[in-house]
């Protein structure tokens, strides 16, 4: 018995794995649904060491690689989804309405069962962001969809441009002003938080030149300004060193975060949600700000109220370069399907409704000359699906990280966890909750209770 | 029950018997005979001198605390107190990596609301790294008699609290004032990544981020005064900073910072910040490290495994039921796979110290979260998993004492190092054991198992009395008092909190055994909810749970408040 | 008609479009002939190239040899496809505005079982939800209570009409939460035996409610076999669950965990009550029970998450499809409100994962009305039948259909609402960036 026990747990001990992996593989006689060069069908893609070294129509199959058979199949680059919460353990640092030190990074879980269900969606991308709890909240990061690994860093997108998160409206004023009665309670205190935040930190810069021209003189007696991590990040801000995400709703608010930045010399602007953003679109589309936002959400609360379901079209016809989030453990899942209701609410074509959920992310997350597209060079994050990605029968079928196949519906288990509670009670199930909680206010709810 | 030798045993059964029916702290107080002697020689025992290293028949003589001789053919003293222990084992005394022995939990009292939860003070927000446990230790705490009582003789103990609670001090289990007891002060710096409730840093990212902010401030408020110690003309004084100073000697790789992480991602969050920031690290309570071996050896990092382990259920093998021919349906063949994952993950909680030794890490345990009572029948378990007698020994007392580097002077049975050992009545990891004697600093306690015995079975406790509890809640720890009198063959009482300072009845209170349940109304939020607890008592100490309804269960623990006269 | 009034109706007609509308154009009753269309019967398969006759609200004549009378508006469905209008087997449409706005939630009263609240009584006909569900070709919606055991009476709505009255589509069930074992979200934190407990408690609440309709009803069948004169006490909720023991009105018992479903199977065997399963979203656990029990079963939202973290993640697309295979009548719904307008995509997906086309069509069309006992009046195109009435451009379930046409009740519906305005002025924004 003890000697049974043993063995089966030594056989346990050869799961470790590290460092990412890269895979090669030969994608077979698919339609390519390229994004940037238009659909081929019965073509290869060739995958080496995690890139696409080839597209074309009969490649060679070099000996010893595996071959996935896409006849009748569409193969399109793996979905990109800008926002979303999946994969972390921690969402909101809600106690400061400015939080740009913290970072999702430090809370990435690769364990969550969700980054398995968003590669069965054929996701391998998501932009992991902290909540909206704050006017200026924390860093986020971009995660590839490497599940199966424990390691936080393995799902880490190396070299993805820093990103923070922005939030305005109605999250920061009820979490601060009404919850703690600090300011912003309105959204002209929204403004305010990120103009002084940036006057500090610009001053916070000037103060580190000073110093650091001075300290090289002889004999220099001087202390130097006070290390400070908050405003290190907001320096990073001002030097165009970190993409801002800023959760948003309505036309003013969006307007006015777009004048601070212009003031502040800050470029790199993405707004999250942006259900009113079709009121301002031509303004976006001269800032060169790009937004991301929900297919068809609306009506959740009052500032959602005045929404409608073609502001991915208006937004793209006045030239915002447009993605379509999840923002959502479900809807992940169907990110294809949410692309596709871009043609019901004003009849985008393929490409267009395809690049919401591609190359359009990649843009906004500084990641497109990586991926968002099939392109010999870039990562081999593929998603092959039965039926057209934009049909409501598409079913995806396989999806591959850097070459690696992550999800592939004809071999994997049930279960599909990683780790598995010891003290689990398997009777005991989770009831389908009435609605979708908003996991952009996770962490937020004990502001409320008293 | 455990007494000092040096009392005239006999003359004192009496008084023993009626301090009994006391509360035991307040016995403690009232043995304060010295012993007639310092000398003790331990004689005709197997002495298991080190792992793997034994001596059978032999003889160790303890002078003033200190181990003086041990082996064969030793000549024993005239002044020595001699303990005949024929047939039992000797061993070093055990080694806790880490726990609050001997450091009650605080009472919280109500606190006023912090008026910008993003700038609390540092102490509101669990910053607190400058304290040092020599003000907290209190040599009564029922944790260090418990844990003694098992074999440990000494113990790396910090404070309560939240990121940044304190420093760690190595103590030994005995003395009568904090000072008495202290190997070691200002030992390592306890962190953890445990949030703030309801203001900054409140979540594991928050608390990550005021880590880097912190250290990186004491790096340069460091190197100013170094500048300015130097030479101080003309240059501003620099500020007096308590929270960051406490960090100098981490900086200096003086100290090791020492982390609580259990789970394999704040173990790895915990690396994350070592990478970073540069300090030397001490990792304890891990229940989840097994696939992190080559990590934690690439950061150098001192290993403690956690001693607090998921319950086995032993299984009925029902041979019939799996012969059956009755065809399984999806419903049973799913429930198979998950019961097979669930035992599988039982498994790796107990093989982890398996694969830390096939590894080739040295580690210890450590005690923090573990119930005393069952930590002797979890080490008999590794032993199912992989580990020998003498892996066990070593985690217990080399390893950790070369880990807090004191390997001079602890962990083995050796002459010069300090007199911390204890006698078990058979080989300590084999069923039945039990503790018979054991020396802490040169102190030697002993036990009487019958009377111990006696206490198990019998049949209620009694709860009578005025008791402290605490229970860490999502909303902040709630602290109170209850406050119990017997009544016409039952019990009545009050229980207050620290949360809305209101103070309720007790209902429905019972006791079967040690296991003490009741319950009271509180209105939370307009609604009335009951709040039930149930907890098990332990001497005058208690664990358990108080469970709110729809708010969710949570762990208590409390102990009784010496009675005043 | 003489002229005067011709040109007063002209005058009229013109303004309500050239005036800023508060809510939306008017609908239009009238006799449509629809023709030249594909016609999905679901009854009676696929007509090509057919004609759809409405008049007086009702579908006078359908089939390839419909002769259109005189006066009749002809709308050319060349290329489109006509539908009878989707039902929506569960949802808040009318109960709720703004889902965070407290003063415009109306589908949870105070209580445990307060079964005599109505949610007709609560539904907004002029809700701005309303008019974008409709133009998406939903065309009845049941509004749900929900909270404590016996949340309410749902209803079943028409999405026209201007008082709940005209909007009510003839169905109404008790509905009763049946006690739960499973967690109510990632975020509950009771401990399982916390949960037991608490089920246990709702179990017990349950079945002492039961026993007092059951003394309730033998009070009042003596009553009335004695002709006595003797009359019961006001037991407002006693009064509405009375007729569902006897099997009048359906009880809509809302369940979803594997465990609960079969206790609640327990609980209703031998009750004879006229019983709907509804949520189930572990069917596909239960399956063979459930179509043992010929219990009728309203699933969904599809679109939803595993229950478990455990199963298999295209569960919730496949369960509405398990159970048919396994023999359950099953409907569909969305659960939603805002965007109940996304019920074929639900059924989309069930018909993708496994339940087939055919099939998916069905739950959101003629089973439903069966399920609520109104299978002579909607969910198929069948002459005599109430015209609602869905055209489009292609399949319903694909995404990028669009539906040209919608008759509720025979009334033609304007083809708007606050998303398509607001599409429609800002599409190109006058002012654009200059001023």
């Amino acid at each position: 018995m003890t000697k049974n026990i043993v063995t089966t747990f030594l056989l346990l001990l050869t799961i470790q794995v590290y460092g990412q992996q890269k895979g090669s593989v030969l994608i077979k006689n698919g339609t390519l649904l390229t994004i940037t060069d238009g659909v081929k069908e019965k073509t290869d893609i060739l995958v080496k060491e995690g890139k696409i070294s080839k597209i074309g129509v009969d490649l060679k199959v070099p000996s010893g690689i595996k071959v996935i058979d896409a006849t009748d199949m569409h193969v399109m680059p793996g979905i990109i989804d800008a926002h979303s919460h999946i994969g972390l353990d921690a969402i909101n640092e809600a106690t400061s309405p400015v939080t740009a030190e913290v970072f999702t990074g430090d809370a990435v879980n690769p364990l969550d069962v969700s980054i398995y269900r968003a590669l069965a969606g054929g996701v391998t991308i998501s932009h992991a962001m902290h909540g909206s709890a704050n006017a200026i909240g924390g860093q986020s990061e971009t995660i590839k969809h490497r599940y199966g690994t424990i390691d936080p860093d393995e799902m880490k997108m190396s070299n993805a441009p820093r990103t923070i998160k922005f939030a305005l409206g109605e999250n920061p004023t009820r979490v601060h002003g009404s919850g703690n009665g600090i300011l912003p309670r309105t959204r002209m205190g929204v403004e305010e938080v990120f103009r002084s935040s940036f006057s500090q930190a610009r001053q916070y810069m000037k103060k580190w030149d000073k110093y650091n021209a001075e300290k090289k003189q002889k004999g220099f007696k001087g202390m130097s300004p006070r290390y400070d991590l908050r405003l290190e990040t907001l320096a990073d801000i001002l030097k165009g060193e970190i993409i801002i995400h800023c959760h948003s709703y309505r036309a003013d608010e969006i307007y006015m975060l777009m004048n601070v930045s212009r003031d502040f010399g800050i470029k790199r602007l993405v707004f999250q949600h942006v259900n009113e953003g079709f009121k301002v679109a031509p303004e976006l589309a001269e800032f060169g700000a790009m937004a991301s936002v929900f297919s068809d959400w609306w009506a959740y609360k009052f500032e959602v109220y005045y929404s409608t379901a073609y502001n991915a079209t208006i937004l793209a016809r006045n030239g915002v370069v447009t993605s379509i989030n999840s923002d959502s453990g479900e809807l992940i899942r169907h990110l294809y399907h949410e692309a596709a209701k871009t043609q019901k609410y004003g009849g985008l074509s393929d490409v267009e409704a395809l690049s919401m959920i591609t190359l359009n992310p990649a843009k906004q997350l500084g990641i497109d000359d990586r991926v968002g597209s099939l392109e010999v060079g870039k990562e081999a994050d593929i998603a092959i699906f039965k039926n057209h990605p934009l049909s409501i029968y598409a079913i995806p079928m396989i999806t591959l990280v850097d070459g690696i196949i992550e999800f592939d519906l004809e071999n994997d288990a049930d279960d599909m966890r990683i780790y598995v509670d010891p003290e689990e009670k398997i009777e005991v199930t989770l009831a389908v909750s009435d609605h979708e909680t908003d996991r952009c206010m996770q962490d937020t709810d004990f502001l409320f209770k008293q | 029950m455990e007494e000092l030798i040096s009392i005239h045993y006999r003359k004192f059964r009496t008084v023993l018997f009626l301090l009994f029916l006391f509360p035991l702290s307040s016995w403690a107080q009232d043995v304060d005979l010295a012993p007639v002697t310092g000398t003790y020689a331990i004689h005709n025992v197997i002495i298991k001198k080190a792992p793997g290293v034994t001596v059978e028949s032999g003889t160790v003589v303890i002078k003033d605390g200190v181990i003086s001789a041990v082996g064969k053919n030793i000549i024993i003293p005239a002044d020595a107190h001699i303990i005949q222990a024929d047939s039992m084992y000797l061993y070093a005394g055990f080694i806790s990596g880490l726990s609050h022995t001997g450091i009650p939990t605080p009472k919280e009292d109500k606190k006023e609301k912090v008026k910008d939860p993003g700038n609390p003070p540092p102490d509101r927000a669990g910053i607190q790294p400058q304290r040092k446990v020599n003000t907290m230790l209190d040599p009564r705490d029922k944790s260090i008699s418990n844990l003694r009582k098992i074999g440990f003789t000494s113990a790396h103990v910090v404070p309560h609290g939240g990121m940044l609670p304190g420093q760690g001090a190595l103590i030994l289990l005995t003395g009568n004032s904090p000072d008495q007891m202290i190997y070691k002060n200002e030992f390592s710096l306890f962190s953890q990544l445990k949030g703030a409730q309801r203001m900054y840093p409140s979540t594991v990212i928050g608390v990550m981020a005021k880590y880097r902010d912190l250290y990186g401030k004491a790096v340069q408020s460091k190197g100013y005064q170094l500048r300015y110690n130097s030479n101080p003309q003309g240059m501003i004084r620099p500020e007096k900073l308590a929270v960051e100073e406490a960090f100098y000697s981490v900086i200096d790789k003086k100290i090791p910072v020492t982390f609580v992480a259990e789970k394999v991602l704040d173990i790895q969050r915990v690396l994350t910040l070592q990478s970073e920031l540069g300090f030397s690290l001490m990792l304890a309570e891990i229940k989840q490290g097994w696939d992190l071996t080559t990590k934690l050896k690439n950061a150098d990092a001192k290993v403690f495994l956690s001693l607090d382990l998921p319950e086995v259920k032993e299984e009925k093998e029902d041979s019939s039921a799996l012969n059956t021919s009755k065809k399984k349906t999806a419903v049973d063949l799913e429930k198979e796979a998950l019961e097979k994952r669930k035992k599988e993950a039982i498994q790796q909680s107990y093989g982890q110290p398996a694969i830390f030794k096939n590894n080739s890490i040295s580690f210890g345990f450590s005690t923090m979260e573990a119930k005393t009572s069952a930590i002797q029948s979890t080490l008999r378990k590794f032993l199912d998993y992989g580990m020998t007698e003498d892996d066990l020994l070593a985690a217990l007392t080399t390893h950790p004492a070369r880990l807090l580097g004191v390997s001079n002077v602890m962990g083995t049975i050796d002459p010069g190092k300090i007199a911390n050992l204890f006698i078990s009545d058979r080989s300590y990891f084999q069923e039945g054991a039990h503790v018979k004697y054991v020396f802490v600093d040169g102190t030697l306690y002993s036990y009487d198992q019958k009377k111990e015995k006696k206490t198990e079975t019998e049949e209620k406790v009694k709860v009578g009395g005025n008791w402290s509890y605490s229970s860490e809640t999502p909303d902040g720890t709630v602290t109170g008092k209850i406050k119990v009198k017997e009544s016409e063959g039952g019990y009545e009482g009050t229980i207050s909190n620290s949360f809305s300072g209101q103070t309720k009845d007790l209902s429905d209170i019972s006791v079967e055994g040690n296991q003490w349940m009741f319950s009271f109304k509180l209105n939370i939020e307009g609604n009335e909810v009951t709040i039930e607890f149930n907890v098990a008592i332990e001497e005058d100490m208690f664990e358990g749970t108080m469970s709110a309804g729809e708010f969710g269960s949570f762990e208590v623990e409390g102990q009784k408040d010496p009675e005043d006269k | 008609m003489n002229h005067i009034a011709k040109i007063a109706v002209v005058i009229l007609f013109t303004c309500s479009i050239g005036s800023v509308n508060a809510q939306n154009a008017k609908g239009k009753k009238g006799t449509f002939a629809l023709t030249n269309a594909t016609l999905e019967t679901i009854t009676n398969g696929t007509v090509s190239k057919g004609s759809l006759l409405i008049s007086e609200g009702k579908i006078k004549a359908i089939g390839t040899s419909v002769s259109v009378p005189d006066g009749a508006e002809i709308i050319d469905c060349s290329g489109l496809t006509i539908y009878p209008g989707m039902i929506d087997g569960g949802t808040r449409l009318g109960l709720t505005e703004v889902g965070s706005d407290a003063r415009t939630r109306d589908f949870s009263e105070i209580g445990d079982v307060i079964p005599q609240v109505q949610a007709l009584t609560a539904i907004n006909p002029n809700s701005v939800l309303i008019p974008v569900t409709r133009v998406s070709g939903v065309t009845t919606s049941l509004s749900v209570p929900s909270g404590g055991l016996f949340s309410g009476t749902a209803a079943l709505v028409h999405l026209h009409g201007y008082t709940p009255n005209q909007m009510y589509a003839g169905f109404k069930g008790v509905v009763l939460n049946f006690p739960s074992t499973g967690r109510r979200g990632r975020f509950d934190r009771r401990t399982d035996e916390e949960i037991k407990k608490a089920s246990d408690k709702s179990l017990k609440n349950l079945k002492d409610t039961w026993a007092k309709v059951v003394e309730y009803h033998k009070i009042d069948s003596a009553i009335k076999a004695a002709a006595s004169k003797e009359q019961l006490d006001y037991y407002p909720e006693m009064e509405v669950l009375l007729p569902v023991l006897r099997g009048e009105t359906p009880l809509l018992l809302e369940v979803n965990t594997a465990k609960d479903i079969q206790a609640a199977l327990d609980w209703v065997e031998n009750k004879n009550l006229r019983v709907v399963f509804t949520g189930v979203s572990e069917g596909w656990r239960m399956a063979k029970e459930l179509a043992e029990a010929k219990v009728p079963v309203i699933t969904g939202p599809v679109l939803s998450r595993p229950t478990r973290d455990y199963d298999r993640y295209d569960r919730p697309y496949a369960n509405a499809g398990i159970m048919h295979e396994a023999g359950v009548k099953v409907a569909i719904r969305t659960s939603g409100a805002e965007n109940v307008r996304n019920l074929p995509y639900n059924a989309g997906f069930a018909a993708t994962y496994g339940m087939g086309k055919e099939e998916a069509l069905k739950a959101i069309t003629i089973v439903p009305a069966e399920i609520f006992g109104l299978q002579n009046e909607i969910g198929s195109l069948e002459t005599g039948k109430i015209a609602n009435i869905v055209v489009t451009d292609g399949d319903i379930f694909e995404t990028k259909t669009q539906v040209k046409h919608v008759f509720i009740n025979g009334w033609q519906i304007p083809m708007e609402s606050r998303h398509t305005k607001l599409y429609d002025e800002f599409l190109e924004r006058s002012p654009g960036l200059k001023k």
